[in-house]
């Protein structure tokens, strides 16, 4: 299980926060790293200007109170679908936490995307590792404060535009891109610009680890889904201590050393400032750079590679891995099953809904004819992406007649239709003073546009 | 909490606003969509005052609300444990001089 420093665990807390200058890697695993960080921002950024049909293809219209994912359009009738995939998120999170363990943290989750993404800009204008930290202690100069100016400026543009494509998601974005450019943007559209902006050069250009150390949930009960068979970064300790430095090419063993040079990159490529030789702490999000610059060391060397490396608690005591295993069987299986049932209530999902609304303020009246009548107000909501024409029928005392001023119903795609609707039928036909009636509603054009709502119809009962 | 924390007063205040606000944050983006898809914002005007709104903004002032909650909760939960901490650290002082 998670083993965890004491004088780096809680305690870290309450030190002082020392900037981390992460020093450049490359190796196969920052390699991967970089290329997930390009895939997702990439999807980020233009996942928004995507059509389908003739609209956004990904958009959670907020003013209309629609969200569109691709084919799929969902009202706020549909929102346990959205619970569902937020719970199958959270489930999946869980299963792979359970199988690869941080792998989130060092490859997918935003903190990490958008921090490798600022970093970089950062090393194209401060510099190396060296350098930037050498550049932080300078006393101010023209220079300096050219470099830091045209650091933010560009951190800034490129905090924008997130903004801007994070709005993007909620309003179409042509029009918004048409509005900023004539001025015209809303309030909150603006505000909410800014807002996710100055949240990500906050959390992206400053706040970085510490985010991962100090607010997010996930690094503190992750432990939870480890157990000995779970992936973890790891220095083997029995390999390379004792650790010290010796020349190139003499003969280590003989000097009573480990494999472990001490060459400290470890530490100084680590984004949260860790030294993994310490074992498993949970300020590491497994991004790996210690690998790759570990593996280098060791080309070097003419060593072995896998000093530090991935592996599980078992197979680095020699157990064996076990990645089918009860936990893992769990989460995969309640994740299947409501995968499965969420598909399912899709594929059979009718999208159309009638809320039926009895008149308040009059119980039932009289007609001239000696009927009994009551009023309904009916909403048709058609979810589908066609426009469509209904039929109305009501049932449930003999004899009950449905008056409306229209054969069918038409209802433009996508929209709700509302109304009036009374219902007639004879006293001698009502049992009781409330009886149970039921509105049938039936597209004429698809056949599985059925629906039926239920509802009372109110007299004045048996005399 | 209260045996691992000693000093409470030591915590930085940045590491205490960021534990108010970003927890209630979160709370609040869960509440504004679980609210706003059960009402719609037109339906809530208060008083049926008439002013009109735009849903964008109906929902970003719900937002803040329900922030606004969340950061007096979380607010009164950090004072609640820091004064139990102070409280604990001075009988300890009594009980050792």
């Amino acid at each position: 299980m998670q083993s965890q420093k004491t004088n780096t665990g809680e305690q870290g807390l309450y030190a002082e926060h020392k900037k981390i200058y992460p020093r450049e890697v490359s190796g196969y695993f920052t390699r991967l790293r970089m290329l997930s960080v390009v895939v997702l921002l990439g999807i980020y950024y233009l996942m928004p200007f995507a059509r389908w049909d003739d609209r956004q293809a990904l958009l959670f219209d907020l003013p209309a109170r629609k969200f569109y994912i691709f084919g799929l359009t969902l009202w706020p009738q549909d929102f346990i679908y959205l619970a569902a995939l937020l719970i199958m998120a959270g489930l999946s999170l869980f299963f792979f936490t359970a199988l690869l363990g941080r792998v989130w943290c060092g490859y997918a989750c935003p903190q990490t995307v958008w921090t490798e993404a600022y970093l970089w800009m950062e090393r194209k204008i401060e510099g190396n590792r060296g350098r930037r930290m050498k550049l932080d202690k300078a006393p101010t100069s023209a220079a300096k404060i050219r470099t830091k100016a045209l650091k933010h400026t560009v951190w800034i543009i490129f905090s924008l535009w997130t903004g801007f494509t994070f709005v993007g998601y909620f309003t179409p974005i042509y029009e918004l891109g048409g509005r900023l450019f004539t001025g015209d943007l809303g309030p909150w559209e603006t505000f909410w610009i800014l807002f996710y902006s100055f949240a990500t050069y906050g959390n992206a250009g400053f706040m970085r680890e510490q985010v991962c150390k100090y607010m997010c949930p996930y690094a503190r009960f992750q432990s939870a889904m480890f157990d000995s068979d779970t992936l973890i970064v790891a220095y083997h300790p029995e390999r390379g201590e004792p650790r010290g430095s010796r020349r190139r090419g003499t003969d280590f063993e003989a000097q009573g050393l480990g494999a472990c040079i001490d060459c400290n990159l470890c530490v100084q490529v680590c984004p949260t400032g860790i030294d993994i030789r310490d074992g498993l702490q949970y300020e590491c999000i497994a991004c790996s750079a210690c690998i790759d610059a570990c593996d280098e060391i060791m080309d070097k060397m003419s060593y072995p590679r896998g000093l530090i490396k991935y592996t599980t608690e078992n197979a680095a005591e020699g157990k064996g891995q076990h990645i089918l295993r009860p936990r893992v069987m769990v989460y995969a299986t309640i994740l299947l099953v409501l995968f499965g049932l969420l598909v399912s209530n899709l594929v059979l999902r009718i999208p159309l809904e009638l809320d039926v609304i009895r008149d308040r303020n009059t119980l039932y009246r009289e007609t001239r004819d000696g009927l009994i009548e009551n009023v309904y107000t009916l909403k048709i909501l058609n979810m589908d992406e066609q426009p469509h024409r209904y039929i109305l029928r009501a049932e449930g005392v003999d004899g009950l007649k449905l008056v409306t001023d229209q054969e069918e119903i038409f209802v433009e795609a996508s929209s709700v239709y509302e109304m009036v609707v009374r219902l007639q039928a004879d006293e001698f036909n009502l049992e009781q003073r409330s009886v149970p009636v039921s509105f049938h509603l039936q597209a004429t054009d698809a056949n599985h546009l059925s629906i039926v709502e239920e509802a009372r119809f109110l007299g004045p009962g048996k005399t | 909490m209260v045996s691992t924390s000693p000093f409470p007063e030591k915590i930085p205040s940045i590491q205490k606003a960021i534990a108010v606000l970003w927890p209630s944050f979160a709370t609040a983006i869960v509440a504004t969509g679980i609210f706003f898809s059960a009402f719609h914002p037109k339906d809530l005007v208060p008083f049926n005052l008439d002013i009109d709104v735009s849903p964008l903004a109906a929902y970003s002032i719900g937002f803040f609300l329900f922030w606004l909650l969340g950061i007096v909760s979380s607010y009164a939960t950090m004072y609640f444990i820091i004064s139990n901490c102070q409280v604990l650290n001075k009988q300890q002082g009594q009980f050792t001089k």
